[in-house]
Formats: structure tokens, C-alpha cells, sequence
């Protein structure tokens, strides 16, 4: 009785369970009253009958197809007292967390499904295995983490989030969607540990942690645990795959009227790959190449496009692999638009010259205006409209900063944000961050500046060149906007009414090559042409080209989106990025795109297919497990009993619509 | 002529008019007791001429056509048809059985004898209603021209459905009493337990002409019941309990449906006239169109 069987009855209560059949049956015996019908002859009734009645054990048996029924319910009704049960598995533990991942690796084809709906089905058996009275949590997470469904011993509801869970083509990021888990099993942590005012407003409460993926994401050896208990579901088996890891378009410098696209490919399968990467405008194929990718390498493929149109890209790869998603990858001319450039100068030379090369006059139109202007209700205007890419301030500071970038040349800006720290005379350059695309230009230590004072920025500035008594240039972001303040003149007035050089930099080679930086930098004149790309799920900012107050953008899934208005900062905020491919941007009422931005994956994780034997979460090493619990005894009670009501059901049909004699 | 009174239920004046211009006829050649109004196959003494033969010594002298003999000096004999009357029985089935239906059977029964009878009637034809196995107690008498209208109806009427008994005994008598040939109609539901085979037997072993006509209630085509019943048998009080539900009506039709063509099938190889009627049906479309069409009536 211990194996299949679990007795939960005593003998007197078996006693009067084992008297129902025969009482059922003593009932039945006690005919039915039928109501008597004269009819003219029983003849055609008997005949109706007659071979019913040639099988008599049959037909008794359908007569007494009620009796039969209620015996049936009752012997399973005793068969589901009697407990029975079978091996199985089942889950340690009484609270659950499973965290699937839903990112674009997961997409990969398996046998037997996608590897989602592997992990979909993994999940569901764990769910199927929990015991009653046990709590369980679904999360999905791909760059960001959502709660499909908060803790519940519904186990049908779990059952049916899991089921919606739908796939996405973003990366993955794991630390979120631990994190999220970690709140909600250690609540204690959602303020500072062993702070005073730590209200500890839920107990703590172990809880297992099921992560169910491919474990394409970066491990998270920081992470604290705290009750969480990890297991490491691992979905998917080792595949080839060939991916594109990058793709991006830019000007030939040497050659203005050529347009370079490169492209990144990795290999990450086990033998060397040969593919064919096709450059297609549209549907029309540009060029084509053959790459040779060395087993777990990569290679890049170039191609020139001369004096390219303004228009959408696509880059393919000929792999027939179990991932898609990443052989494609999409670009986009841009139309070119000089950066707009306000130089508020009292007169300048030396600047109006380095602003006016024919280098700089590619990246930008700059307008030179005297300090008076910006009395001006034009100025006004067109500053508060964000009309400028960026406004240099010679010698002079606005009333309020534009909705611009800005450079200042000699002062500070309004506000008590920026400030001069006093005088210093003369002034050494002694250190350049040379990593900041500001300053890549030659050395300018040698440079000699009479006058100029410390610029102290606000918090998050960055110094770009310090003098011997501190930060010389200093640039600091203002939401959208970048500040830059450089801290000496490049004249002065000399109290005659004429000027004098305040530096000898305008003679080296470092000054035009600086001002081009500051063109390309922060009036995003090298950027113009080609099209942003962000992953699935990223937001992009972007601004229009004409000044207008919405635009519309069309994605990959022709799908127009609502309009969208622009942000204070003058930009246009775009979240619907998930699936990859071109999005279109129509400015006003154009019916024509203006400019274009790509979604790409262009992640080297999602590429790789390989799913990891073990996970690094917090300082534990998971190993992947093949199973997700342990042996244990799984009821079947409840089955004879839902099969009991079954018979139930029938009976009842069987007694109403009387279906046989 | 006058008319009887006792039209009843029975016969409509109506119903009376449409029947006068029809006759009944019988598909084999029958000899008559009494000359009556309908010419016979065999040669006679009526007016109408059929047909010359040559004259042999021994005929009688007084049908030789003395014209012709004049004309070619050789002796031809005239042939007339014979007009005879015809045996028309009427055989009624008066079990229990027969007082279901709405109208019951009986009724319909009897007023199709009537019907039927009031025909021969009309034609001088020997007309006998008898009942199954009630002869005896209740001799059925034996009718001739329209002035035993008012007998025959009178007889009819007096019909009482209490006379259970089983077909084949009831005409088996019929047969042993009634040894002429003629037109014998059968008026039952054929609802004997013990077949009605036996009994059409007994009738096509007299070679008359059968006419079988089987009266069904709608009650019994198209039964209006349901749930747990005990039906109980009007005649032998016999029980059958059931729980009547839609597949056991399909059942039930099915089986009536094959009960009737048994008999029709029965009928039709052993040159019996079969009509299948619901006690529903108007009697004068059944004499009109049904046994018209099967020849009884014309």
C-alpha cells in the first residue's frame, strides 16, 4: 500500500465506504415507477426492441447504464481516498522566482521550437511540479525586466503568463531582472542595510531562483543574493552561428564624394565559416563580398559607395543558421546638413578665420554677430526655438543659455553654475585629455597665453586642458546640450580703442584643427550624415532637420506611430525601437522621410549560441541542472477525483435526456 | 328513388353523390348468382351484342341472326355479353385495437365500408360487411340494391370494438363460411402478435380479389410519448416497460416503417391490392384518388 497506495481511511471508515455499491445497487432494484400508457398494440414496440434484446447481457447493461455510473464514481471515488501515487518530481522549496529570458538569442531555432518556447515549456513543467500552498513568480527579462505575473499559487494563472510571454530582439541583461527579483524576496534591501531608518517593512522570505535561458548575457559576479537560492536552467544546445556585430557608414575624409560602409561579422561556431555579405539599397544590390571567418573570429567587409543619395542601407549575410535576427543589420545616409553656428564676437580674426575654412564651412554655416544681438527679439527667438546647432560666445555671456550647445571664449556662462576662479598670468597648458574629441589635435603645450583665469565648472564638468593652477577648458553637459568654457581670450582690448593678441595659438596648427573639432563635437557636423543606430528597446533622441513641432516615425512593421512632440531640449524622444530594421522619420506633415535612424542588434553575446555550463551570479558558481527538482511523490487523487465529476456530468446528461433505454 | 334516412356519419350526402357514379371492379372474372348490372366475360343473354360465331346443331335456334342469314344464306349465331352481379365482401377488423386513434380506426373503417358498400349497392352487387370472428354472434346480413342502404348502416353502426380476435382465426372463419368468389376489402391495422400472413393466406387461397387496407392511427405513425412508461396492450393487457427517448422513436418508426413494407411487399408478390391509410385521411381521397388508382373503384 506505502508504493502506489497511501491509505487515508480507517477501517470502520472503509467499512461504510464499502457499503454505498451494494446500497446503490439495492436501490436500483427498487424499480422505477413508470407511468402506465394504453396503446393499441405493444406489437411494433416489442419489434422495436427485439434485437436489443438478442445480446441480453448487452442490454442490460445499457439499461442499467445509470447503475453503472454511480458504481463507477463510487469506485473512483474510493480509489482517490486510497491516495494514490507515482514517482516523480517535484520542487524544493515553497516560493518561487522563474526568470525567463526573452532576448533576441532566445529566438534561436531548436528541435522541438524556438528556444523561448523551450524555456516556455521548462517553466511550465516546474510549475506543473509545484506542490499546493506554493508561491511562484514569472519574470521575463531581455535589456529590461517586467513582472509577468507577482507571487501566486495560481497555478493556472502561471501557467497562462508564461504562455504570453512574448520573444524580443533586444540583448539581454540579467543584473535588472535580478534585481527585481532580489526586491521582492529581500525586501529588507529596498533601503539602505543596517541603516537606522530602515523600516523593514516585509520580512525576508527565501525563495528559489530559477534562471531559465541560453546565459547569452554578462555574468553578474557583484550581484548579493541574499535569500535567493539560484538554479541555472539551461536552454539550447551549442550552434554555429554567423553574425553581424557591427555595420556603419561614414565619409571618406580623403575622398568627400565616397561614403564608406563597414561592417563587423563574427563567427561563433566551431569550424571556419565562408559567407557572403550583399549591400543592398532597397531592393536594388549594391555590391557584394565573400568574408572568410576563422573559427570563434570575426572579420570586417568594406565597401565604397561614391557620392551616395541619402537613403536606407541593408547589409545581409548569406548563413542559413538557427539565428536571424543578426544577419542583417541596417544603415542610412543621412540628407547632409551643415551644422547652424551663432559666433557672438565684438571682432575676431583670428576666430572668423579658423571658422571660415573650407573644412569648416563642410561641417558648418556659422554667423558672426556682435554682442548687441543678443538684445535682439530675433536672438531671443530663435535661441529659445533651438534654432542653433551651437552659439560660441566671444568676450560676451548671454542673459539665459539657448537651447544650444555652447561655447565661451573668455567668460562664463550666466548662472552661478560656471565660474572664474580667479585670474592667471601668464598661463602654461600643462596636460590635455587627450581622449576627448575636443582636443585631438596637436600638442598645445607650447602655446602661450598672457592672461586667463581658472574655469571651475559644475558637477560632471570635464577638464580638457589644465594650466598650472587648474582647469583651463572645461565642457559639462546640460540635458541634451554641452557647455564648454575656455578660460582666456584669444585678444583682449588694449585701452585704445584697438586689440591685442592675448595668445600666439592662432599660429600653430593646433588652433584650426581645434575650432573643426569644436564644429564637428558640439555642432554635430560629423555626425550628420550617417544615421544614428541604437538596439531594440533603446531610446533615440534625435532633432529635425526643418524646425517643426511633430514629427512621424515609420518603423520596420510599416506601422505609423503616433505623432511625436518635440521636448523642451528641442529633440524628439523615439522609444518603439523592439524590432530591428529602418525607422523613418517624417517632419511635419512631409510626406517624404527626412531622415532615417537603424535598429541593429549588434551584439556579440546574442551572436554567440553557446550556452555556458555555469552562470556566475553574485559570488555563486550555478551549474546548469537537468532537472529542475527532486524525486518525490506525485498525487493522482486529484485526477480520479476530476475524473469522478466527469462521471457525474455524464450521469446527469444520461438521466435527462434518458439516451437509451 | 328514395332515400334512406339513416345517412348518419357515416354518409355524408356529399360523399353519397361523389360514390353513386363510381362502380367497383374486380380484376378476375367472377360467376355471379343473379344477374346484376355488370357485364360479364362470359357470353349471355343481355342486350348488348358482343360478338358473331358460326352456327353449330344443338344452339338455341332463337339467337341466330335471321338478317344475316337472308343476306348470305349461312347461319350465325349472335353472342350477347351476360350481365352478372358481383360478391363484394367487406371484412372489418373490430378488435380493441381499432378504437385508437383520433378519428379511431373502427371508425374510419367503418365509414370506408360504408363508402364502399353503398357503391355495390348503387350496381346491384352483392354487398356483405362482415367483422372479424363476429359473424357468428352478429350474422352480417347479406345486401342488394340501394334499398338496403339503411340495413347495411344500421350494421355498421352497430359495431362495437370488443371482438378480440386474432386475425388469422377471424378470417380463416370468413373463408370457411364464405366459399364464392368475389371482391373481398380487409379493413385492419394488422397488429396480431401472431403475424397477418397466415390470415392473407387464408384469403388468397378463395382466388378473390384482396384488397388489403391498412389502417393506422396517427398515434401509432408518429407516437406522442415520452419518459418511463409501462405500455400496456388494449387487447391482451400484455406490459412492455421502456423509457421512451428520441433514439428509441427512431427506432420505433423505423421498425413501423418495415412493418409496412413488409406487408406491402407480402401483398404485392401475391397479387393483393395493399393501400396504407391513417385513420386521418378523408375517406372519400382514399376511395377517390388511392383506390381508384389501385382499381377497386372506378
Amino acid at each position: 500500500m506505502s508504493g502506489l497506495f497511501n491509505n487515508t481511511l480507517q477501517l470502520w471508515q472503509w467499512a461504510v465506504l464499502a457499503a454505498v455499491p451494494p446500497l446503490i445497487v439495492l436501490l436500483y432494484f427498487l424499480k422505477l415507477k413508470r407511468r402506465p400508457v394504453e396503446v393499441p398494440s405493444t406489437y411494433l414496440w416489442r419489434r422495436a426492441i427485439e434485437d436489443l434484446h438478442v445480446n441480453s447481457i448487452w442490454q442490460r447493461i445499457r439499461r442499467n447504464v445509470l447503475l453503472f455510473l454511480q458504481l463507477l464514481l463510487v469506485a473512483l471515488i474510493m480509489m482517490a481516498v486510497l491516495r494514490p501515487g507515482c514517482r516523480g518530481t517535484t520542487l524544493v522549496g515553497d516560493r518561487f522566482i522563474f526568470l525567463i529570458d526573452t532576448s533576441a538569442s532566445m529566438g534561436a531555432k531548436e528541435p522541438g521550437g524556438t528556444r523561448l518556447e523551450l524555456a516556455k515549456r521548462r517553466v511550465i513543467e516546474l510549475v506543473d511540479q509545484m506542490s499546493r500552498g506554493d508561491v511562484a513568480m514569472v519574470i521575463s527579462f531581455s535589456n529590461e525586466a517586467r513582472i509577468e505575473q507577482s507571487f501566486t499559487d495560481n497555478r493556472r494563472l502561471l501557467r497562462e503568463r508564461v504562455q504570453r510571454i512574448q520573444g524580443t530582439a533586444r540583448p539581454s541583461d540579467v543584473l535588472e531582472a535580478l534585481r527585481a527579483a532580489s526586491g521582492l524576496a529581500n525586501p529588507g534591501q529596498s533601503s539602505e542595510a543596517g541603516s537606522p531608518v530602515d523600516a523593514q517593512v516585509a520580512g525576508a522570505l527565501p525563495a528559489t531562483l530559477y534562471l531559465v535561458s541560453d546565459g547569452g548575457f554578462q555574468q553578474v559576479p557583484e550581484f548579493a543574493l541574499g535569500n535567493l537560492e539560484p538554479r541555472y536552467v539551461r536552454i539550447g544546445a551549442a550552434a554555429a552561428n554567423v553574425g553581424i556585430v557591427a555595420f556603419t557608414t561614414e565619409r571618406n575624409t580623403e575622398k568627400l564624394d565616397q561614403v564608406q560602409a563597414f561592417a563587423r561579422l563574427e563567427n561563433r561556431g566551431v569550424e571556419q565559416a565562408v559567407v557572403e555579405a550583399s549591400l543592398y539599397r532597397g531592393e536594388l544590390l549594391l555590391d557584394a563580398q565573400k568574408v572568410v571567418l576563422p573559427a570563434g573570429g570575426g572579420g570586417g567587409v568594406r565597401f565604397e559607395l561614391r557620392d551616395p543619395e541619402p537613403g536606407v542601407l541593408r547589409l545581409a549575410i548569406s548563413a542559413s543558421d538557427a539565428l536571424a535576427v543578426d544577419n542583417e543589420a541596417f544603415a542610412a545616409i543621412n540628407p547632409r546638413k551643415p551644422a547652424t553656428v551663432l559666433c557672438v564676437t565684438p571682432g575676431n580674426s583670428a576666430l572668423q578665420t579658423a571658422l571660415e575654412t573650407s573644412a569648416a564651412k563642410r561641417l558648418a554655416t556659422v554667423t558672426f554677430v556682435a554682442p548687441t544681438f543678443l538684445e535682439d527679439p530675433d536672438y531671443e527667438r530663435r535661441a529659445s526655438a533651438g534654432d542653433f546647432d551651437l552659439v560660441l560666445y566671444d568676450r560676451c555671456a548671454p542673459k539665459n543659455m539657448p537651447l544650444a550647445s555652447t561655447f565661451f571664449l573668455g567668460s562664463v556662462p550666466p548662472g552661478e553654475v560656471w565660474s572664474s576662479g580667479g585670474k592667471v598670468s601668464p598661463v602654461a597648458i600643462i596636460d590635455v585629455e587627450r581622449s576627448h574629441p575636443l582636443v585631438a589635435m596637436p600638442d598645445p603645450t607650447h602655446v602661450r597665453i598672457v592672461e586667463g583665469f581658472v574655469v571651475k565648472g559644475p558637477k560632471g564638468a570635464r577638464t580638457l586642458l589644465d594650466s598650472q593652477d587648474g582647469p583651463l577648458l572645461a565642457i559639462a553637459p546640460r540635458e541634451s546640450f554641452e557647455d564648454a568654457v575656455l578660460g582666456f581670450t584669444l585678444v583682449d582690448a588694449d585701452g585704445k580703442g584697438g586689440i591685442q593678441a592675448n595668445t600666439d595659438w592662432p599660429r600653430w596648427y593646433s588652433f584650426p584643427v581645434f575650432w573643426q573639432n569644436v564644429l564637428g563635437h558640439m555642432a554635430g557636423g560629423t555626425q550628420s550624415e550617417s544615421a544614428p543606430t541604437v538596439q531594440p528597446g533603446e531610446t533615440l533622441a534625435f532633432r529635425s532637420l526643418v524646425p517643426v513641432e511633430t514629427v512621424r516615425v515609420r518603423g520596420p512593421a510599416e506601422v505609423n506611430t503616433d505623432e511625436l512632440r518635440r521636448s523642451g531640449q528641442g529633440y524628439f524622444q523615439f522609444g518603439a525601437t523592439d524590432k530591428p530594421g529602418l525607422y523613418s522619420v517624417y517632419e511635419g506633415d512631409s510626406p517624404e522621410p527626412s531622415q532615417w535612424f537603424a535598429v541593429n542588434l549588434f551584439d556579440g553575446r546574442e551572436t554567440d549560441l553557446t550556452p555556458p555550463a555555469d552562470v556566475t551570479i553574485g559570488a555563486s558558481q550555478v551549474t546548469a541542472a537537468s532537472g529542475g527538482g527532486q524525486a518525490g511523490r506525485r498525487e493522482l487523487w486529484k485526477w480520479l477525483l476530476g475524473a469522478g465529476v466527469c462521471v457525474l456530468v455524464f450521469e446527469w446528461y444520461v438521466y435527462n435526456r434518458r439516451v437509451y433505454l | 328513388m328514395t332515400e334512406p334516412s339513416a345517412t348518419s356519419a357515416l354518409l355524408s350526402p356529399q360523399l353519397m353523390a361523389q360514390l353513386e357514379r363510381l362502380e367497383l371492379v374486380s380484376r378476375k372474372i367472377f360467376r355471379g348468382r343473379m344477374k346484376g348490372e355488370r357485364k360479364s366475360q362470359r357470353k349471355g343473354q343481355s342486350v348488348e351484342f358482343s360478338d358473331f360465331r358460326n352456327y353449330v346443331p344443338g344452339d338455341d335456334l332463337r339467337f341466330i341472326d335471321w338478317n344475316l342469314y337472308a343476306r348470305l344464306d349461312r347461319l350465325f349465331l349472335k353472342l350477347f355479353l351476360e350481365e352478372e352481379d358481383l360478391h363484394f365482401f367487406t371484412l372489418i377488423d373490430a378488435s380493441a385495437s381499432m378504437d385508437f386513434g383520433e378519428p379511431s380506426k373502427l371508425a374510419f373503417a367503418k365509414q370506408l365500408a360504408a363508402a364502399l358498400g353503398f357503391i355495390g349497392l348503387c350496381r346491384a352487387d352483392r354487398v356483405k360487411i362482415e367483422t372479424l370472428g363476429g359473424a357468428r354472434s352478429r350474422p352480417a346480413p347479406v345486401l342488394r340494391g340501394r334499398k338496403s342502404l339503411w340495413r347495411m348502416l344500421e350494421y355498421l353502426e352497430g359495431i362495437r370494438p370488443e371482438l378480440n380476435v386474432p386475425l388469422s382465426e377471424g378470417i380463416r372463419d370468413f373463408c370457411l363460411r364464405n366459399a364464392g368468389k368475389g371482391i373481398v376489402v380487409l379493413i385492419s391495422d394488422l397488429m396480431d402478435k401472431n403475424g397477418y400472413e397466415s390470415a392473407l393466406r387464408w384469403l388468397i387461397a378463395q382466388r378473390v380479389d384482396i384488397y388489403v387496407i391498412h389502417v393506422l392511427s396517427p398515434a401509432e405513425l408518429r407516437p406522442d410519448l415520452q419518459g418511463d412508461l409501462k405500455l400496456v396492450d388494449c387487447e391482451d393487457r400484455d406490459v412492455t416497460e421502456l423509457t421512451i427517448s428520441r433514439p428509441l422513436l427512431d427506432r420505433y418508426e423505423k421498425t413501423l416503417a418495415a412493418f409496412v413494407n413488409g406487408a406491402r411487399e407480402f401483398c404485392s408478390r401475391r397479387g393483393v391490392s395493399y393501400v396504407m391509410a391513417s385513420s386521418q385521411t378523408p375517406v372519400e381521397d382514399l376511395v377517390a384518388t388511392y383506390l381508384r388508382k389501385r382499381g377497386l373503384v372506378r
